[in-house]
């Protein structure tokens, strides 16, 4: 953070590099604006162009572009900013942001903008993670969930939990700041509250291995002897012709690796040589990398035409699929398993779903909607406020006093108070307030 | 030059700072409207309560005077929340309120190097934004090179009871006016707070039977650290509650009540909120609890805590006798609300002295606070640091870790305050180490320091830790169930009064060293744990602002914490931290800006 300055004018390509219709180009900093308007010809200068509003016009001569003017405090940075909207392709945004470098504005870091827009206050740090995961996001559903916890879900669920514990806290702390004979005899420590906010906690906090999957992805490893269809079915997930596939046996001789989906989950794909005793240097070398390969997948699918084709090392693995293909030729393996044929199309669909359910058997499957916790961070904060309010109930039940009790409890707020904000006195003697008729 | 310290006000908080001053060497005067009215309890007759008997043990253990005072004038104890966990348990007394207002006034007479006057403070006078004296309504201008300001309710107070209001800082009492209106001018800013008081009655016209009976606790722990016990004669207090038949009589004539009848702009408290603000907010409550007790031994007025109210006299009345064992209630004094200007505390140094005028310091109810105990721990602190600055001595600040003092004044110049200030325990967040037993621990040696503390009460403070340590090692060379006496002590249902029995030589020692030792024990391991945090709050106090740091150099930091840092002067990070409202990501640009 502290090599980032926030005087001076950055600029960034926001929307993906590659051919598309258009292209966005964000300017952010004090008097951008002024800046730019000598090198913009259009009907209104674009320093008299209102805050909010549109400009059509040449920019320097590179490029007819739609620029959108925001004045201070306004825009994603809470800074003075501007979005151009130029044609997308490659040449042209080159240009652009080559002239951009020349009359001396500078090239954003990465997460620039979201770290000025959150020095400006304009978001905290749940929404700011957010973005950062949705710049980085991969597919479809991932997107989906980052999209949604910026519109804050994420920080309403968190604060609703937040303000069960801070209630927890009001009732501890009551008792603490007025004498047993001025509040209620019966208060003593919130234990059905408690148990009641640890499973809202509990359920959040696992979302976060879902939410890893879907933006960080898993590792499909495909294996099995040689000539048992691996490159097809990888050609076939990628949707390219990427494996040379041919009906000689040993023909893939390294891995190769290719990015897919399966149901919304990013995959990295690998397909491997066929695994078998083999003279060749090359190919032995392939085999030994496939082997280590296999230990770090997340999934392996193994292909064979018969059951005398499995390697009982590797099919008795946990986090493996065995997969009899070329069924079309009359493959039929035993009862329970899985047969598919990539010329007839045969048992595809049920693959894919056999693989979304088999990873995301570790993580609870994502229903379009559901919250999701994605960064470490904030899985800490959630793990170790649910740790502090088990110690409360513990502590409680072994009958120490509610000052200690009070420890846990505020340790429990502390971590909440880590991802949506501190939770300061105040907010409790507000509560208590709020909550309770005290006071002689 | 006439004194070298000047008082304004002989309250809780004025009675504290001119002994500080006057103990200290330096000659000092108090100036009061009324020489009868020191120390006055014009509340509630009690003292101590929930981190309030904190505050009174941090007084004491520090030298000052109102742990002696209470001490010798209670007329019941009891050490409150006992079943709460002894690092919230806290004492409490009722005092004769008319000897504890004789004995200060006593104790100023015979102090040295200090006078009594009685005028009032109309005006300050200052020579190039320095305190230089103060001028009085009889005309007197009184020369000093320092000033305490503790006015209390009383600048421009005004008292409302139903339809009748008044200029008065209580009731009879005239208010102090002219002075808010020059210190306005001066550029403090001045802001109305609001509180009140119920009615006190007859004690021969109630029916004790029809409510239930406290007493005191039959042991009695003294507050002042120099006293090893106190032997008096309890008087008890009495229990009723209020019933729908009061809370229709409040809702039927809450119409005449100043305060929803929109008189009082004034913000009042909300932990002492008067009876028709509780049936108000709380329409389910089906009853309210009301303490009576006692204002003194030789006098029958009884004090309703729990019936404070403003509303018209008749209704008073009416209430009052609504309620079981109230029916034959004679009013003595009615119940009134007050509303009087206060400073904002944001215009103080963690010191208490002024940041407009150089040498005066502000304390008590004039800064925003409610409760004796608030004001005369100010007032300890002010004159403290009135008498160290006056000795070219470094200010005395105590911080959050130190003392329920330190948590205290930091709010006040950190957060200000928009309500009457009164200190909780919920407020401490180091309350496990700042219990009320060990004080003397924290703060002796601190006193002492500032000249304030006697070489006799440091010693008692040695000999009491010195034998803590040897019933420790007592307790580690003993077995109890099977166990080592010191580890089967840190089981909670375990107590060294269960231990005693079947190791006599425990009662050898004396209770204090008992409890300290028993305590220390019991919460080692969590106090461990909080001493983690301690160190990442003293890491961030470490780093220090300068009084001349320029705001505006500091890049990246929003206009708003900009503002509050300029307004607040943060003298460490520590402190910027903890402006409310002010935004973690400019505490952190902070951060790297002093690095």
């Amino acid at each position: 953070m502290g090599a980032y300055r926030t005087d001076d004018i950055i600029f960034a390509l926001a929307t993906p590099w590659g051919t598309g219709a258009l292209a966005v180009i964000r300017l952010s900093g004090d008097s951008c604006i002024q800046a730019l308007s000598p090198y913009f010809k259009s009907k209104i200068p674009l320093t008299e162009v209102k805050s909010g509003c549109t400009v059509y016009g040449n920019l320097a001569d590179l490029d007819k572009c739609v620029l959108t003017v925001y004045k201070d405090g306004h825009g994603y940075t809470g800074e003075e900013a501007i979005e151009i909207s130029c044609h997308g392709g490659l040449q042209t945004v080159k240009a652009i942001l080559e002239f951009l470098q020349k009359i001396g504005f500078r090239q954003a870091g990465r997460g620039e903008f979201t770290l000025r827009a959150f020095m400006h206050g304009k978001m905290d740090l749940t929404r700011s993670e957010a973005v950062a995961e949705l710049i980085d996001s991969k597919t479809q559903k991932s997107r989906s969930a980052s999209l949604q916890r910026l519109d804050g879900n994420l920080q309403r669920r968190i604060s609703e939990i937040r303000k069960a514990v801070l209630e927890i806290m009001a009732t501890v702390e009551v008792q603490l700041d007025y004498a047993e004979d001025e509040t209620e005899p019966d208060l003593g420590y919130p234990v059905e509250e408690t148990r009641k906010v640890l499973e809202q906690i509990d359920r959040l906090r696992r979302t976060y291995s879902t939410g890893k999957l879907y933006s960080e992805g898993a590792r499909i490893v495909l294996a099995g002897p040689v000539n048992a269809g691996k490159s097809s079915l990888f050609n076939y997930m990628l949707n390219e012709e990427r494996a040379i596939v041919s009906p000689v046996e040993g023909t893939t001789r390294d891995f190769i690796e290719g990015q897919c989906s399966i149901h919304g989950i990013p995959v990295r794909l690998y397909d491997t040589a066929g695994l078998r005793e083999s003279t060749d240097v090359i190919e032995e070398e392939g085999i030994r990398r496939s082997r280590s390969l296999l230990d770090a997948a997340d999934l392996i699918l193994y292909l064979a035409e018969t059951e005398k084709d499995l390697d009982p090392e590797i099919t008795k693995r946990d986090n493996c699929i065995v997969v009899f293909s070329k069924t079309d030729l009359g493959t039929v393996g035993s009862v329970g398993t899985t047969g598919i044929s990539i010329i007839t199309g045969h048992g595809l669909e049920e693959l894919y779903n056999l693989i979304e359910k088999k990873l995301c058997e570790t993580a609870p499957a994502l229903e379009e909607g559901d919250l999701v916790i994605q960064s470490s961070r904030q899985k800490d904060c959630l793990d170790r406020a649910y740790d502090a309010l088990v110690s409360a109930l513990e502590h409680n039940n072994i009958g120490l006093g509610l000052d200690i009790v009070a420890v846990d409890v505020k340790e429990a707020l502390d971590s909440l108070g880590e991802i949506t904000g501190e939770v300061t006195t105040d907010d409790i003697l507000d509560s208590i307030f709020s909550r309770f008729c005290v006071g002689k | 030059m006439d004194y070298e310290v000047i008082v304004i006000g002989g309250g809780h908080a004025g009675i504290e700072a001119s002994l500080a001053c006057a103990r200290t060497g330096l000659k000092t005067l108090l100036v009061t409207q009324s020489l009868d009215a020191i120390g006055r309890l014009s509340c509630n007759p009690a003292v101590g309560g929930l981190a309030k008997g904190n505050l009174v043990r941090e007084i004491d253990a520090l030298g000052g005077q109102m742990g002696l005072l209470i001490d010798s004038t209670m007329i019941q104890f009891r050490m409150l929340n006992k079943s709460r966990g002894p690092a919230v348990q806290c004492p409490r007394a009722q005092a004769d309120k008319f000897s504890y207002s004789r004995l200060a006034k006593q104790t100023l007479e015979n102090q040295k190097n200090l006078n009594l006057f009685m005028d009032t403070v109309t005006d300050l006078l200052t020579e190039q934004g320095r305190i230089c004296g103060v001028k009085t309504m009889r005309g007197h201008e009184i020369s000093a090179k320092t000033v305490v300001l503790t006015t209390g309710t009383f600048m421009n107070g005004r008292i409302f009871i139903g339809e009748y209001d008044h200029v008065a800082g209580r009731l009879g009492e005239e208010a102090a006016l002219g002075l808010g209106d020059r210190l306005r001018e001066k550029g403090f800013n001045v802001g109305r707070l609001k509180t009140g008081t119920p009615a006190r009655i007859r004690f021969s016209s109630l029916h004790t039977e029809e409510m239930e009976r406290q007493d005191g606790d039959e042991e009695i722990v003294p507050f002042s650290f120099m006293n090893d016990s106190v032997v008096k004669d309890q008087i008890p207090c009495w229990i009723t509650y209020t019933n729908s038949k009061t809370h229709q009589v409040i809702l039927d004539n809450i119409g005449r009540s100043p305060l929803y009848g929109g008189k009082i702009t004034g913000r009042g408290p909300r932990y002492c909120p008067s009876i028709e603000d509780k049936v108000m907010r709380f329409r389910d409550r089906e009853r309210h609890q009301v303490f009576v007790e006692p204002e003194g031994a030789g006098s029958e007025e009884m004090y309703l805590n729990g019936l404070s109210s403003s509303l018209p006299e008749d209704v008073q009345a009416d209430f009052i006798h609504s309620i079981a064992g109230l029916e034959d209630a004679v009013i003595m004094r009615p119940g009134y609300a007050v509303e009087y200007d206060y400073l904002d505390p944001l215009q103080l140094k963690p010191s208490l002295e002024s940041k407009l005028i150089e040498n005066l310091f502000v304390a008590g109810q004039t800064n925003g606070t409610s409760g004796y105990e608030e004001a005369a721990c100010q007032g300890l602190m002010a004159g403290i640091n009135a008498s160290l600055k006056l000795r070219n001595m470094e200010a005395l600040v105590l911080d959050r870790t130190e003392a329920y003092i330190g948590v205290l004044i930091d709010d006040l110049v950190t957060k200000g305050t928009k309500e009457p200030y009164r200190m909780f325990t919920s407020r401490a967040e180091y309350r496990l180490s700042l219990r009320h037993d060990n004080a003397d621990e924290r703060l002796t040696q601190k006193g002492f320091d500032a000249g304030l503390v006697s070489k006799e009460r440091l010693e008692k403070l040695r000999e009491k830790v010195k034998d803590s340590e040897l019933l420790q090692d007592l307790l580690k060379n003993n077995s109890y169930n099977c166990r080592n006496a010191l580890e089967a002590l840190k089981s909670p249902e375990v107590t060294l009064d269960k231990m005693a029995e079947t190791i006599p030589a425990i009662k050898d020692y004396t209770p204090s060293v008992r409890l300290r030792t028993e305590l220390n024990v019991k919460y080692e391991g969590y106090i461990r744990r909080q001493d983690k945090q301690v160190e990442r709050f003293k890491n961030l106090e470490k780093i220090v602002i300068k009084p001349d740091f320029d705001w505006d150099a500091v890049d990246g930091i929003s206009t708003e914490s900009r503002e509050k840092f300029k307004q607040v002067m943060p003298q460490t990070l520590g402190q910027a931290s903890r402006i409310s409202g002010v935004r973690a990501a400019d505490i952190t640009v902070l951060l790297a800006y002093l690095r």
